[in-house]
């Protein structure tokens, strides 16, 4: 009952979203056009580190082309769901605007969370998906039921890592005005993602690496997935994602409640 | 007395506040340059050479940091927009009234910001730039540092074609906001912002070394390094000289043809 009631708003919001996409069409043409040149871009980019070297700390092209198409995955769905309501929670406390949301009858975590979507990004996904089995057949990995079975709580659980951190972020706006905003703070998370987590071990002796895999595990959100899936299966690597996942998301609703206990309108 | 206490103590902080965010947010800017920087550390190492294309690692370091310095003066933030922004919503009237030229009243305004900008990045850059200094060539020659200016100030001015240009496009279409975003896109790989030019394969650099987005941000940046001859330095400002006249040249005429038709429907 519950739960079929958030459903209809859920689908309430996504129907609004497409009326707003679909009114700006030439929009979201050139945002799509974008969005394929980036990737375009990043794979010429990609074979030009190959033309000079046949592995990246281990990671060989075809492993490395997978890495890619699973932080566009994960990202991609980030930002299809999250990403502009993330953005929207800090603005809303700015504002004053919070207070709308407040006082309807269903969960503030929720309305703060799925209010928007941008279709745009959802575009992607299939370019990455594409981009993945190409990868996985280059490396002359079988896909099979299982792995896609695999697959996808890896992707879910990196996706809530990074919601539940960009969303604590957007939270802390409560208590601090400032002008480094979510979209820093994401594209920074999204440039260090990117890359094969080995890469940052040779650096400041390890700490760097240890900081953003151990306290901020934004760095396993694509690396754990493509680990597991084109080279090694560690179980306490993947017990510990998914572990790190769930704790984090509880924190977030956690880091709400104690907002909004110190939130004041901005208004009057 | 106590009230303008509390009011000076607001003020500075406030002041203080926005001069922290600047200083941090200057550090974060250098953050995907670390991270790039780690990538070509594992892949001189798997490589196991120390030269990669046409560069050692040193120079490699070197290149990313030096983007950054030809990005400060190439990059105009927000110049495209602003420009569609003031035809799309009539802002143009208020420039058309004054006696002032609309593209060089933005230059000048350019000018302020850049320099406003050099004055607070000094500190960070220097510091990030003492750090690494090991990466980095020593100081040129009297004669090549002078050229070295002189290519800085014409990827500032070409870098305002390139975007003015953009921006004038909103004469004619509506959407240029929207389109801006591919453009970034394209520049940031075209300009050699995204890896040194020279790793392209042949091929594809003799086309990409063709357009002027490589002397925005590439050429300069190899100019830093001290990568090029007298010669070749003084090649690189003729083109780019050659590439402001014509973008130049292109971005006034766009303004006058586009002006007419603004006038035709903002009647």
């Amino acid at each position: 009952m519950h739960l079929a009631r958030y459903g209809r708003i859920l689908l309430r919001f996504w129907k609004n979203a497409l009326i707003r996409e679909m009114s700006f069409r030439a929009h979201f043409i050139v945002q799509v056009g974008g969005e394929l040149l980036w990737i375009a871009m990043m794979l010429i980019f990609i074979k030009v580190i190959f033309r000079n070297t046949g592995n990246v700390r281990g990671w060989t092209e075809g492993q490395y082309l997978f890495l890619m198409g699973t932080h566009m995955i994960v990202t991609g769905i980030f930002e299809t769901f999250f990403f502009s309501n993330c953005w929207r929670v800090s603005h809303l406390v700015r504002t004053g605007d919070l207070d709308f949301v407040l006082v309807r009858p269903a969960s503030a975590q929720f309305l703060l969370s799925f209010e928007r979507i941008d279709y745009t990004s959802l575009t992607k996904l299939p370019v990455a998906v594409a981009l993945c089995l190409y990868a996985a057949s280059s490396e002359g990995r079988a896909i099979t039921l299982n792995h896609v079975l695999l697959f996808i709580p890896l992707i879910a659980a990196g996706v809530i890592m990074l919601y539940s951190l960009l969303f604590m972020f957007a939270v802390t706006s409560v208590w601090l005005i400032r002008q480094t905003s979510v979209n820093h703070l994401w594209f920074y998370a999204v440039n260090l993602a990117r890359y094969p987590a080995e890469i940052y071990q040779r650096f400041a002796g390890g700490a760097l690496w240890f900081g953003l895999v151990f306290v901020v595990p934004i760095l396993l959100v694509a690396n754990l997935p493509a680990n597991v899936m084109m080279r090694t299966f560690e179980p306490t690597m993947v017990a510990y994602f998914f572990g790190a996942s769930l704790v984090l998301l509880v924190l977030s609703t956690f880091v709400l409640r104690l907002a909004l206990r110190s939130y004041r309108s901005a208004s009057s | 007395m106590r009230k303008y206490w509390v009011v000076f103590r607001v003020a500075l902080s406030e002041r203080l506040v926005y001069r922290a965010d600047f200083f941090l947010s200057t550090f974060l800017r250098f953050i995907p340059i670390v991270t790039t920087i780690l990538l070509w550390r594992a892949v001189f190492d798997g490589a196991g050479t120390d030269r990669v294309g046409d560069l050692e690692y040193e120079q490699m370091v070197g290149y990313y940091l030096f983007v950054m310095i030809a990005r400060t003066f190439g990059s105009m933030p927000q110049l495209a927009s602003g420009i569609s922004n003031d035809i799309r919503e009539g802002g143009l009237r208020k420039y058309l009234l004054q006696p002032i030229d609309y593209l060089g009243y933005y230059v000048a305004l350019r000018i302020a910001h850049k320099f406003v900008f050099f004055v607070m990045a000094a500190g960070p850059y220097a510091l990030v730039f003492w750090v690494c200094r090991d990466f980095l060539p020593g100081w040129p020659a009297l004669g090549t540092f002078a050229l070295t200016v002189v290519t800085l100030v014409f990827a500032f001015l070409l870098g305002f074609c390139i975007n003015a240009i953009i921006g004038l496009l909103g004469f004619w279409f509506l959407e240029v906001a929207s389109f801006m975003h591919l453009f970034m896109t394209v520049q940031y790989f075209l300009s050699g912002h995204m890896f040194p030019l020279s790793l392209l394969p042949d091929g594809i650099r003799s086309i990409v070394t063709l357009m002027p987005f490589a002397y925005e941000t590439y050429y300069p940046t190899m100019i830093l390094l001290q990568r090029l001859e007298t010669a070749e330095i003084v090649r690189v400002l003729f083109i780019q000289a050659g590439w402001i006249i014509a973008l130049g040249t292109i971005a006034r005429w766009m303004w006058s043809r586009g002006l007419r038709r603004y006038a035709a429907f903002g009647g």
